[in-house]
C-alpha cells in the first residue's frame, strides 16, 4: 500500500551496493517528525507568551490521541490489519489511569500498571484475534471494544454511563524538574516529549528484523512462512505492542481532563483513530501524528463554525482517500525520499 | 487645597474606572454547549430554541442589569469528551460568563469539573440524573429542571393518593439506568403504604415482551411501573394490549418512557398511561399560555420541557446578576442560593444546600394521544432531601 518496492533495490548509479528503501523511508520520516517537534516548539513558545489555555489544551489532547493513531499504524500502516477497535486499549489506559489516580497512585505508578495491564489484556486479546485476517480480523476487534464498552458502561463502580469524575491533578516527577497535569505549557511539553520518545521508539523496533517481518506480512503472508517465520506470532506480537501504546496514551488521558466516560471506548473513537492514520498516512508513523493535529485542529474549528462540522470532516476524509491514497504524509513523504535518493547518489 | 485634591481624585478615579466602566458595557456572554448534531440533535435544538427566545425577550425588555445578553453555541455532540474541549473553549477563548446546555449527564459531571477548575459558574436544564445534585454536587454547578426522583416522587405521590397502598409490578430495561429508575420508584411506592409484588428486567431492544406476561399476571398487579424507552415502548404496550393485559392495570413510568416521538406507533395502547413531570405546555396559567403561543410564533413548534426549563434559565441568572450586583463567580453563586424567581412552569426555587431548583411537579395522562395534567404535587413534596456534602 505504501512503497512500491520493499526489498533492498540495485542502484545503478552505485552499482552493486544497494539502497535500502525501508531505511530511507524511516530518514525521511525521521525529517518530518523533527519539523513537526520544531513546529510544536515555536506553537508552545507562541502559546505561552500570549498566555494560552485552552489551544495548548487542545494540542496536547491532540498529541494523547496522536499516541492511538500511532497504535493504529502498527497494525494497519505496517501489518496490513484493518483494527476497528483500539479504542478498546485506549479505554482500558484511560480507566486504569483513572482509578488509580483517585486512589492516590503517583504517575510512575500508574503508568507501570497501565503498562502491565496492557500487556496483559492485549496478550489475551492478540491470542483470539492473531489466529484471522482481513475482514475477520476488523469484526473481532471492532466486537471486543463493543464488549469492553458496554461493560463498563453498566459497571456502577466504573460511574456507568455517566463515567469518572475527579481525577485529581498530578504532579509527575522528572528528575530535574516536577510537571504539574494542571499547567498547560507544562503538561503539553511533557506529552509532547512522551509522544517523540513513543515515536522512536516505534521506529526502532519496526526498523529491527522483526519490523521487516511485519511489512512482509503485510505485502504477502502466505510466503512468510517459507522464509521461516510465523506469521501468527508476529502478528500477536504486533498487537501487544499496538495494545500497549494505545493504553499508554490512553492513561494521558484523564490526567489532561480529569474524567474519563465510556465515550473513550466507543466505535467513534477507534474509527477516528483509522480516519486519523489513514489522512495523514498509513505506515510513515509520523503521518499519524500529523494527522491527529491537523484533523484535531479542523474539528474544533469547524465545529465552532458549523453544527454540519461531521460532513465537512467526511468530505476531506473522502477527498484525501481518492486524490492522495497515501494519505498527506504519505505524498510529501515520498517525495522527500527521492529527494534524499538524489543526494546521496549526487 | 482641599478642591484641588477632590478633583484629582475624581480625575483618578474616573481614569482608574473608565476600563472597568467599559466592560460593564458590553454584552453579557452566555456560552451554550448542546448537542446540535446526532442523537441528542432534537433535545439540542429545544434547548436552543428556549435560550434564544428568552434572550429575545431579556434583551427587548433592557438586558440583564442594562447589558445584552449574547448567546454563544457549541456543539458538543453528546460525548462529555468534546464537551469538555468546548466547555474549555467558552470560557478561554470566549471569555464566556456563564454557561449551559449540556445534556446528557456524563456532560454535565464533566464540563462542571471544568467549571470548578476554570472559576466559572455553569447550570444544566436538561440532565436529571439525582448524582448532579446528590453525592456528585459541585459548588459551580446548578440545575434548573426536576431530576430523576423529582419525577418519580411526584408519580409515586400521586399514585398513592389515586389508590391508596398499590401492589405495583415493575419492568425495566436491563441496564444500569433502567435498574437505577426501578430501585427509586420502589422505594417511593414503599415509603408511601405501596407494596412491590415483583420485577423484572428486560434487555433492551427486545423484540418480545409476551415470555414476562405469564408472571406479570400471575402477581395479579393493580399497577405495572415501567421504565423502558423509545421502541421498547411501543412493543411492549401493542403487546400488552393484544395480550389483553391493559385492562384494570394502571400503567406508570418514566418520563422518557412515552414522548411525542413513540407515541404515534402505540396508537390507542398508550391511553392511560401517567407519568411525572416538570412541564406541559397545558399548564393552565397566563404566564404559560403567553410562552407557548411565542414559542409557536417563533418556531413553529410547541416548547417541551428541554425548552421551558431553557427558557427559565435565562431569567434566573438574570435575577442572580441583578441581584448581585455582578457577574462574578462569588457573588453570582452567593446571590443563585435560594433565589426565587419565575418561569412559565410557576415559580421555582434554587435551594442552597445541593444547587437543585424546586417546582411544582404534573402528573399526565394519555387520552387520546394527548398528555392531559391529572395532578400536581407540591414542590416539597416531590423533592427528597438534600445529600450533597461537599459545601
Amino acid at each position: 500500500m505504501v512503497e512500491a518496492a520493499t526489498g533492498p533495490v540495485a542502484d545503478p548509479a552505485r552499482g552493486a551496493r544497494p539502497i535500502d528503501r525501508i531505511g530511507l523511508a524511516m530518514r525521511a520520516s525521521h525529517l518530518l517528525a523533527l519539523l513537526l517537534l520544531a513546529g510544536c516548539l515555536v506553537f508552545a513558545l507562541v502559546a505561552w507568551r500570549t498566555g494560552d489555555v485552552f489551544y495548548l489544551r487542545l494540542a496536547t489532547e491532540a498529541l494523547i490521541f496522536a499516541g492511538l493513531a500511532l497504535s493504529v499504524d502498527i497494525l494497519l500502516g505496517y501489518t496490513g490489519l484493518l483494527s476497528l477497535g483500539q479504542a478498546l486499549y485506549f479505554g482500558l489506559g484511560a480507566y486504569m489511569s483513572a482509578v488509580l489516580l483517585r486512589s492516590g497512585w503517583s504517575f510512575a505508578g500508574v503508568m507501570a500498571a497501565v503498562l502491565l495491564g496492557a500487556t496483559v489484556v492485549s496478550f489475551l486479546g492478540g491470542l483470539i484475534v492473531s489466529r484471522v485476517r482481513g475482514v475477520y480480523f476488523a469484526l473481532i476487534t471492532f466486537g471486543m471494544a463493543q464488549v469492553a464498552a458496554k461493560a463498563v458502561y453498566n459497571t456502577r463502580e466504573l460511574g456507568a454511563s455517566d463515567g469518572l469524575i475527579g481525577v485529581p491533578i498530578v504532579k509527575i516527577a522528572l528528575g530535574f524538574t516536577t510537571v504539574s497535569s494542571d499547567s498547560p505549557i507544562g503538561f503539553f511539553l511533557f506529552v509532547l516529549g512522551f509522544m517523540v520518545l513513543l515515536y522512536l521508539a516505534l521506529s526502532y523496533l519496526l526498523d529491527t528484523p522483526f519490523g521487516r517481518i511485519l511489512i512482509a506480512i503485510r505485502s504477502n503472508e502466505r510466503r512468510v512462512p517459507f522464509l521461516g517465520y510465523q506469521p501468527q506470532r508476529a502478528r500477536l506480537c504486533a498487537y501487544v505492542a499496538a495494545g500497549i501504546v494505545a493504553a499508554l496514551s490512553g492513561a494521558l488521558y484523564p490526567m489532561l481532563r480529569g474524567f474519563v466516560s465510556p465515550e473513550l471506548m466507543s466505535f467513534t473513537t477507534s474509527g477516528n483513530a483509522v480516519i486519523t492514520v489513514v489522512t495523514g498516512g498509513a505506515g510513515t508513523l509520523v503521518g499519524a501524528l500529523y494527522g491527529s493535529v491537523i484533523l484535531t485542529a479542523l474539528r474544533s474549528v469547524i465545529g465552532s463554525w458549523t453544527s454540519h462540522h461531521l460532513i465537512v470532516i467526511g468530505l476531506i476524509f473522502m477527498a484525501v482517500v481518492i486524490f492522495f491514497p497515501r494519505g498527506l504524509i504519505g505524498v510529501i513523504r515520498a517525495r522527500l525520499e527521492s529527494w534524499l535518493v538524489r543526494r546521496r547518489t549526487r | 487645597m482641599t478642591r484641588i485634591t477632590t478633583t484629582t481624585l475624581a480625575l483618578l478615579a474616573s481614569v482608574a474606572l473608565a476600563p472597568l466602566a467599559l466592560a460593564q458595557q458590553g454584552p453579557i456572554k452566555i456560552g451554550v454547549n448542546t448537542p446540535l448534531s446526532g442523537t441528542y440533535a432534537p433535545i439540542g435544538q429545544q434547548v436552543r430554541w428556549g435560550l434564544e427566545l428568552a434572550a429575545k425577550d431579556v434583551n427587548a425588555a433592557g438586558g440583564i442589569a442594562g447589558r445584552q445578553v449574547q448567546l454563544i453555541f457549541e456543539d458538543e455532540e453528546a460525548n462529555p469528551a468534546v464537551a469538555v474541549q468546548k466547555a474549555d473553549k467558552l470560557f478561554q477563548v470566549d471569555k464566556v460568563d456563564f454557561m449551559t446546555g449540556t445534556v446528557n449527564s456524563g456532560s454535565t459531571l464533566a464540563v462542571g469539573q471544568i467549571a470548578e477548575r476554570a472559576g466559572k459558574l455553569v447550570a444544566t436544564t436538561v440532565s436529571f440524573a439525582d448524582s448532579i445534585t446528590g453525592d456528585r454536587c459541585s459548588p459551580n454547578v446548578f440545575r434548573v429542571n426536576a431530576r430523576a426522583e423529582q419525577q418519580s416522587s411526584a408519580l409515586a405521590a400521586w399514585l398513592t393518593k389515586e389508590k391508596p397502598n398499590p401492589k405495583v409490578y415493575f419492568l425495566g430495561p436491563d441496564y444500569e439506568m433502567g435498574r437505577s429508575t426501578v430501585a427509586a420508584f420502589q422505594a417511593g411506592i414503599k415509603a408511601r403504604g405501596g407494596s412491590v409484588l415483583g420485577e423484572v428486567f428486560a434487555p433492551l431492544d427486545s423484540k418480545d415482551y409476551s415470555q414476562y406476561f405469564g408472571q406479570i399476571r400471575a402477581a395479579r398487579p393493580q399497577v405495572l411501573y415501567t421504565s423502558v424507552a423509545g421502541n421498547d415502548t411501543v412493543r411492549l404496550l401493542t403487546q400488552m394490549q393484544e395480550f389483553g393485559l391493559l385492562s384494570n392495570l394502571q400503567v406508570v413510568g418514566a418520563s422518557g418512557t412515552l414522548t411525542s416521538q413513540n407515541i404515534g406507533a402505540i396508537g390507542s395502547a398508550a391511553d392511560n398511561f401517567a407519568t411525572g413531570v416538570g412541564y406541559s405546555p397545558q399548564i393552565d396559567t397566563p404566564e404559560n399560555k403567553a410562552f407557548v403561543s411565542k414559542f409557536q410564533a417563533a418556531y413553529k413548534a410547541d416548547p417541551d420541557l428541554y425548552g421551558a426549563d431553557s427558557y427559565g434559565l435565562v431569567f434566573f441568572y438574570k435575577a442572580a446578576v441583578e441581584k448581585a450586583g455582578s457577574t462574578e463567580t462569588d457573588k453570582v453563586r452567593e446571590a443563585m442560593r435560594g433565589l426565587e424567581w419565575d418561569t412559565p412552569q410557576g415559580r421555582k426555587t434554587m435551594r442552597a444546600g445541593d444547587h437543585q431548583a424546586l417546582q411544582t411537579m404534573y402528573v399526565v395522562r394519555v387520552e387520546k394521544q394527548k398528555f392531559n395534567i391529572v395532578g400536581q404535587v407540591p414542590a416539597t413534596e416531590a423533592v427528597g432531601p438534600d445529600l450533597c456534602t461537599k459545601f
